[in-house]
């Protein structure tokens, strides 16, 4: 009796003092401790938050589901237990002594959540559509690489080059402004529309990167047919600690290597800051047989974040740094048709000069700055809010070899201010409805810097998008889900562009377009193009568990694109390919069906994915040869961006089988078929046939392990014919002589091998060193996705060293 | 302590502030093309002073035909222009001859049998490899056929007899028709 008066009194303080259970003159020494599990496995929940209502307790599980509170005064309180993949828990909890409690959670997967990353459990950013991804390790693997380097080992993610350094992700036979880059959750804003314009990223600045196939990542936009890669940093753990890694790599091919390292600092209140540097750089790389001049290359790359993550309530400042400079093959700049024709008639560059670091025109210089800041806060009911804004700038600057000293003079300078706003919220409804409904806007500033001496390739333009998307997942049980989503885009654009009066008058646009003509100037004409997009993207898919490990989804993905820049204005000469490139203003919005199928078996010691998808594009925006266009120089081929009705379809399989605890097979590969449906012609640059196998031997220890990976490439049968005629003069005498520039290089295998040896394996320091050797039997060969085919061989053998920290 | 933020309302804000901010750009400058040849004039001159000039211009129409005597010797004096700017003519030649160890000018000739030498007052490069702004061109027998001439900018050699033969980028090539008398 009386210790049920003494509950009732310390309930009614609990209750005056508004959950401050701090009552002075008491013995606050008691403690609670235990364990979070999950609910269907009784397996330690990592991460999940334990708050005491009303106060500034809180404790949060180790990686054994671990909790602890100490100091407690005796009390009735109200414990919160919360996890972001979980369902909360309250329990009334009454302390009057040293207790243990255990306590259980529904453990579920968040699926409209932003990925996080918990040990090796990560979340899918879309429920049905086509996911791939690459974890820390093997993002280490890549660290002095690009990005599209470490997604081609990806099945159906293959890489558009430009020489050796310059890099692009090809998806599904798409790329450019057809594939979307997020980093922190915001979409990458830099000059993406140009094929030689590698993402300006540095991967070592993240813990994990997901691709998902077609448009079905709504939330960061509706206009990537092709894919988005999503790249997440680390997940901040709450308690006292410093974490982070670094990466020294050196390589033979180059002669160069990079540095690259990460520390996390986080405190047990929710608060964090981090830091990152990498550093690269490489000489001119080597083919097997010769020097690839003027290919060298440097980066330098910073970010730091500070920030506080509460499990509830959060933000975050982010800032970060992208520079870095690459040298283009000299041999691959070059005057007029007739020098391509001698280069494409050689085996070999025709200008090869000793290995050296120097990097000279032609070549890119590439700064990308973001700084983000971002809030999240959850509501009573569990529904979540959150805002990010963004402000990217990013500066280009393309130089070739000119005249005098003007090779200093950037003959292309762009500078791309972006800021980006996006605000999203999520709830649940009964227990199997989840819903996100969010809002994204942008207003874009391209400048283009005239002092280049150079007409300008892009015009100064703004752009202003505003977009919103409702999204839905209906997981009834583990068996069965249903997604849906629904997004609306508007897009403005605004340009003021100089076309030359003649061109004006040629193309036809005096005529259509004359509303955009402002001002006379001779023989330039200044005009103010300006164009409205209103574009819808939808996606809908089902996941099927049929249990046995059998798994089928279905998706469909409607998505569509406004042209972007280069499309509609670009106008200007591409001295690597010797082609002059005039943008279309009379393009519409582009619009793409994809249906994608996937069926999955998983077993204890098998994996196998099986992915087909085909997909119909309507104003299918590509560029095409149009003619010949006598110029200073002598004919020059032009080709002009148009519209036609496209039909892709191809599928991606992959394969893993463990044949005993020590070795594993890996077997992937991809096919894709594109075709213009109008010209009824094949399109270009479309991947050929490829596969990867991968067999690794772990040793009994796991001390070491050893990978032996062979890839082979087919020919690409299916090809548009582009090739033309000039004229040319041989023993005195006019000659016509066919360039051929569509023709596919032959087939090729490589054969590559990862040695990797765990120096340390420590709770505290994990270390280990890796051998990697590209390309071991030093194959001469030519890669039909590389655009510098016709002037040199890709990249020979290359021993590099790697040694890894992780602490 | 908490702070107390209408998510809504903030976001109304803010999108109201994008959308609304004066972006009226500013008229961009004219690009001032700085290397552009449009131009390229090439002056024929006989013993007895008599005179033809070829002339190409960008964006014209050039059926000049030029007309020879064999075994006669020729004058021959190339420049190189840019009009763009009718106000401001550059002459590039001046560039080329400053640069000469980066340029050559080549001449090819096709269905017409045409030698050519190095003229007076020609640039010269460092290696005194002569660059052929001033050439004197000797025909031996008649017909009609044309001249192509090059300017080869950062050549990998200096002396060869073919276009392919000097690498290096080509600025210009154009052709000349010609035709032979005897």
């Amino acid at each position: 009796m009386k210790r049920s008066v003494f509950r009732l009194l310390i309930f009614v303080v609990v209750i005056t003092l508004k959950g401050s259970p701090i009552l002075y003159g008491q013995s606050c020494n008691y403690s609670l401790k235990g364990n979070i599990l999950d609910l269907h496995d009784q397996s330690p929940i990592f991460g999940a938050l334990i708050t005491i209502e009303g106060t500034t307790f809180f404790s949060q599980t180790d990686e054994f589901g671990t909790y602890n509170f100490e100091n407690l005064c005796p009390g009735t309180y109200l414990f919160l237990i919360e996890h972001p993949q979980c369902d909360s828990l309250k329990r009334k909890i009454t302390i009057r002594q040293n207790q243990v409690l255990n306590f259980k959670l529904e453990h579920h997967i968040n699926e409209l959540e932003e990925i996080t990353v918990s040990d090796s459990k990560l979340e899918q950013i879309t429920n049905s559509a086509q996911e791939a991804r690459l974890n820390a390790d093997q993002i280490l693997e890549y660290s002095s690489k690009s990005l599209a380097d470490a997604l081609n080992t990806l099945s159906g993610v293959s890489v558009l080059r430009t020489g050796n350094s310059i890099a692009k992700p090809l998806i599904h036979g798409m790329y450019g402004s057809r594939v979307g880059i997020v980093s922190n959750g915001m979409r990458l804003r830099d000059q993406e529309w140009g094929a030689d314009h590698a993402p300006n990223i540095d991967l070592n600045a993240f813990e994990t990167i997901q691709v998902v196939k077609g448009a079905a990542a709504l939330k960061y936009g509706g206009d990537t047919p092709g894919g988005i890669i999503v790249l997440a940093p680390a997940k901040k753990v709450l308690k006292d600690s410093l974490y982070g890694n670094t990466v020294l790599n050196m390589e033979t091919n180059g002669r160069g290597g990079s540095i690259s390292s990460r520390w996390v600092k986080t405190f047990k209140s929710g608060f964090y800051y981090s830091g990152q540097l990498t550093a690269k750089r490489f000489g001119d790389f080597q083919a097997p047989n010769y020097n690839l001049t003027n290919t060298g290359l440097q980066e330098g790359n910073l970010s730091f974040k500070l920030g506080s993550n509460r499990i509830v309530e959060g933000w975050e400042f982010n800032y970060s740094r992208f520079s870095n400079e690459v040298g283009i093959l000299r041999a691959a700049h070059i005057g007029n048709i007739q020098d391509l024709a001698t280069a494409l008639a050689s085996n070999i560059p025709l200008r090869v000069n000793p290995f050296t670091y120097d990097i000279n025109a032609p070549k890119q210089q590439g700064t990308h700055q973001n700084i983000q800041i971002s809030y999240f806060s959850t509501t009573k009911n569990q529904a979540k809010w959150k805002w990010e804004y963004s402000y990217q700038i990013n500066q280009r600057k393309e130089f070739d070899v000119r005249r005098g000293t003007r090779s200093e003079l950037a003959a292309i300078d762009l500078k791309l201010q972006t800021h980006a706003l996006s605000g999203n919220y999520t709830w649940k409804k009964f227990e199997n409805w989840k819903y996100e409904w969010g809002i994204n806007s942008l207003l874009q500033d391209n400048f283009s810097n005239p002092n280049t001496g150079v007409k300008r390739l892009i015009p100064d333009h703004l752009k202003i998008e505003l977009g919103s998307y409702i999204l839905g997942v209906y997981k009834p049980n583990n068996m069965f889900s249903w997604d849906w989503g629904l997004r609306l885009d508007g897009v403005l654009i605004d340009a003021l562009k100089y076309y030359d009066e003649r061109d004006w008058i040629e193309r036809g646009y005096a005529d259509e377009f004359e509303l955009f003509e402002i001002q006379d100037m001779g023989t330039q004409l200044l005009t103010n193009p300006k164009f409205n997009f209103l574009n819808i993207a939808g996606q809908t898919g089902v996941v099927f568990g049929f249990g046995k490990g059998f798994e089928s989804n279905v998706s469909y993905i409607l998505s569509q694109r406004a042209p972007n820049a280069s499309e509609l204005f670009s106008d200007g000469l591409h001295h690597s390919l010797a082609t002059i490139e005039y943008g279309n203003l009379r393009l519409q919005k582009e619009t793409i069906h994809k249906l994608l199928l996937g069926v999955s078996k998983t077993s204890d010691s098998f994996q196998t994915t099986i992915s087909p998808y085909v997909s119909k594009a309507k104003n299918y925006i590509f560029i095409v040869p149009r003619g010949l266009e006598q110029t200073i120089r002598g004919a020059f081929p032009f080709w002009q961006y148009d519209a036609t009705n496209a039909l892709f379809f191809g599928i991606d399989l992959n394969a893993d089988l463990d044949l005993s605890p020590e070795l594993n097979f890996n077997w992937s590969a991809s096919y894709t078929y594109a075709q213009d449906l109008e010209a009824n012609l094949p399109l270009i640059s479309i991947p050929p046939f490829n596969s990867t196998q991968k067999i690794k031997y772990t040793s009994n220890s796991k001390k070491w392990d050893l990978e032996i990976a062979h890839q082979r490439v087919s020919k690409q049968l299916r090809f548009p014919d582009n090739n033309f005629k000039f004229n040319t003069i041989k023993m005195g005498t006019i000659v016509p002589e066919t360039v051929d520039i569509s023709t596919p290089p032959e087939s090729f295998n490589k054969l590559d091998m990862i040695f990797s040896l765990y120096l340390k394996r420590s709770k505290i320091l994990k270390s280990y060193l890796k051998v990697m050797i590209k390309n071991i039997t030093n194959n001469d060969y030519r890669d039909y996705l590389n655009r510098f085919r016709y002037y040199a061989a890709e990249n020979g053998r290359n021993i590099q060293l790697q040694l890894n920290f992780i602490y | 302590m908490k702070i107390v933020i209408n998510p809504i309302y903030n976001l109304f804000i803010l999108f109201l502030t994008l959308s609304f901010t004066s972006c009226e750009k500013d008229t961009p400058e004219i690009v001032e093309e700085q290397e552009v040849i449009t131009t390229v004039t090439i002056e024929f001159k006989a013993a007895d002073a008599s005179s033809q000039t070829f002339k190409w211009q960008m964006d014209q129409a050039n059926t000049q035909t030029i007309t020879l005597k064999t075994n006669t010797p020729y004058e021959v004096s190339i420049a190189f222009l840019d009009e763009s700017d009718p106000g401001n003519v550059k002459v590039i030649t001046e560039e080329v001859a400053e640069e000469a160890d980066e340029h050559q000018i080549f001449y090819e000739f096709s269905d017409v049998t045409v030698s050519y030498t190095s003229g007076e007052s020609d640039a010269l490069d460092s290696n005194n490899n002569p660059v052929f702004i001033h050439s004197i061109w000797t025909a031996s027998s008649t017909g009609t056929g044309f001249a192509r001439a090059y300017l080869i900018h950062e050549p990998t050699t200096k002396s060869s007899t073919t276009r392919n033969g000097f690498g290096g980028e080509t600025d210009v090539a154009i052709d000349i028709p010609i035709t032979i008398v005897d």
